[in-house]
């Protein structure tokens, strides 16, 4: 089998994504997750046929247009593949970095000209110097002044620690991505959000998005920190729940003696389990840690939910052979 | 009065709406199966049950013998395997109140794959 990048031709080895297969021979394709999440990778193919699992997660006009994830494309006959310019590339600056805990800060930037977006959704961030990019949620609201992101402190993060340390500077937004926000139009659906880590910053954004949509059915989240300081917003979210009899909030800290009302040791699949929330009837955002977003996703497809009314939004780490740090 | 058919009978494309999820939740949750359905990729692996639904259903469906072999030699499937599948589908149109006589056909038709998929 043969993959033609751009006008040239390259065998490819059993077994090799399209990606390994370009970048065995020498050509440049950015990518970062390499695991059909993040988006980094998306070529265009002009002919042949790409499997439907290097397409999942597009939306149905990117699909059409044949863009697809070569990360995770492995066909079964010839391709034709170009680059594309589908993902929209805005400028912007960051405006202020705020310690939100001892782990997580949050990043605010200004909001470029025309980016239109739906909170929740996320943004490729892009490092122009070199080209160094990572994905992150938009925790705003759109006609909030700023777009703020909820950014995990890596000790040996290239991007987050150079986000520290770099207010003022310029940094390219591609995107907005994904379709984790708020479904308008159904003001009465309990809604269940569920994240992990930095994985509660869509929730916050999906969270405000209902209530400013005034939205009437329950609404419970709940946010698990893999530490106690990895816990964050715990303040604000009692405050949005406040007065709010249909708000409900907790949140899973493992080690350490809770006596806050919401806060407990208890991992988040069991507090899960024990929601009185009606699934088969609820609409669900689960976001951050792979592993809890798929066997949740599951758990609450079999409890009855309908796929389409589960928003997932994995959180994949770069991967250590992805070319963006 | 010439027959409607199969597909038709058993209630066209919203029959199989109505047993798309039944049926996968089934096989999901079959130990004897149901790690060859626990994929990333679940919306892509319902569209796969749907297809195998309209099928079975008797309906214009794109399977071929020869896609049958190929969509399924990798997978090493036994009897038992395909036992299951065929369990789950006549349980899936019992709990959607499917008339018997239309079951069987069914799953006649289902069973008429049956070389193919396991690859014999």
């Amino acid at each position: 089998m043969r993959v033609a990048f751009e006008g040239r031709e390259h065998d490819l080895a059993a077994g090799e994504s399209v990606l390994e297969c370009l970048e065995r021979h020498g050509e440049q394709v950015a990518s970062m997750c390499r695991a059909g999440v993040c988006q980094c990778c998306l070529l265009r193919a002009e002919s042949g046929e790409i499997p439907g699992i290097a397409q999942q997660g597009l939306k149905e006009s990117w699909r059409a247009q044949g863009l697809f994830m070569p990360c995770v494309c492995r066909p079964t006959g010839d391709l034709q593949v170009v680059r594309t310019d589908a993902i929209p590339v805005f400028h912007a600056r960051i405006l202020d970095v705020l310690a939100l805990s001892p782990r997580v800060m949050r990043v605010r930037l200004s909001t470029p000209d025309f980016f239109r977006f739906s909170g929740g959704q996320f943004i490729q961030l892009v490092r122009p110097q070199d080209g160094l990019m990572r994905s992150y949620s938009i925790a705003s609201l759109p006609g909030e002044e700023q777009l703020e992101m909820h950014v995990a402190m890596q000790p040996e993060g290239k991007m987050s620690q150079w986000l520290a340390a770099s207010p003022g500077a310029a940094v390219e937004v591609r995107g907005p991505l994904g379709e984790c926000s708020y479904v308008e139009g159904e003001p009465e659906r309990p809604l269940l959000l569920a994240g992990t880590g930095t994985g509660l910053s869509p929730l916050y954004a999906v969270l405000r998005s209902a209530l400013l949509a005034g939205h009437t059915g329950p609404i419970h989240l709940f946010h698990a920190a893999a530490e106690p300081r990895e816990l964050y917003l715990w303040q604000q979210l009692g405050a949005l729940a406040a007065g709010r009899s249909n708000v409900r909030i907790a949140a899973s800290v493992p080690g350490g003696e809770w006596t806050e009302p919401g806060i407990s040791a208890l991992p988040l699949p069991d507090q899960l389990l024990a929601t009185d929330l009606p699934m088969k009837a609820a609409r669900a955002y689960l976001c951050g840690n792979p592993d809890f977003v798929r066997s949740t996703r599951k758990r609450l497809y079999l409890q009855g939910m309908p796929l389409g009314r589960i928003h997932a939004d994995p959180f994949v780490p770069p991967a250590a052979n992805g070319t963006m740090g | 009065m010439p027959q409607a058919n199969l597909f038709e009978r058993i209630g066209g494309a919203a029959a199989v709406d109505a047993a798309v999820d039944i049926f996968y939740r089934k096989v999901l949750t079959d130990d004897r199966i149901s790690h060859f359905f626990d994929t990333v990729d679940m919306e892509r692996q319902r569209t796969k049950q749907k297809a195998f639904l309209t099928m079975a259903f008797g309906g214009a469906g794109s399977y071929s013998g020869k896609d049958m072999r190929a969509g399924h030699a990798h997978l090493k499937l036994t009897e038992e395997h395909f036992d299951a599948v065929m369990e789950n589908l006549g349980a899936t149109l019992q709990e959607l109140q499917v008339p018997g006589e239309l079951i069987a056909e069914a799953a006649a038709i289902a069973a008429s794959v049956k070389n193919d998929v396991l690859n014999r």
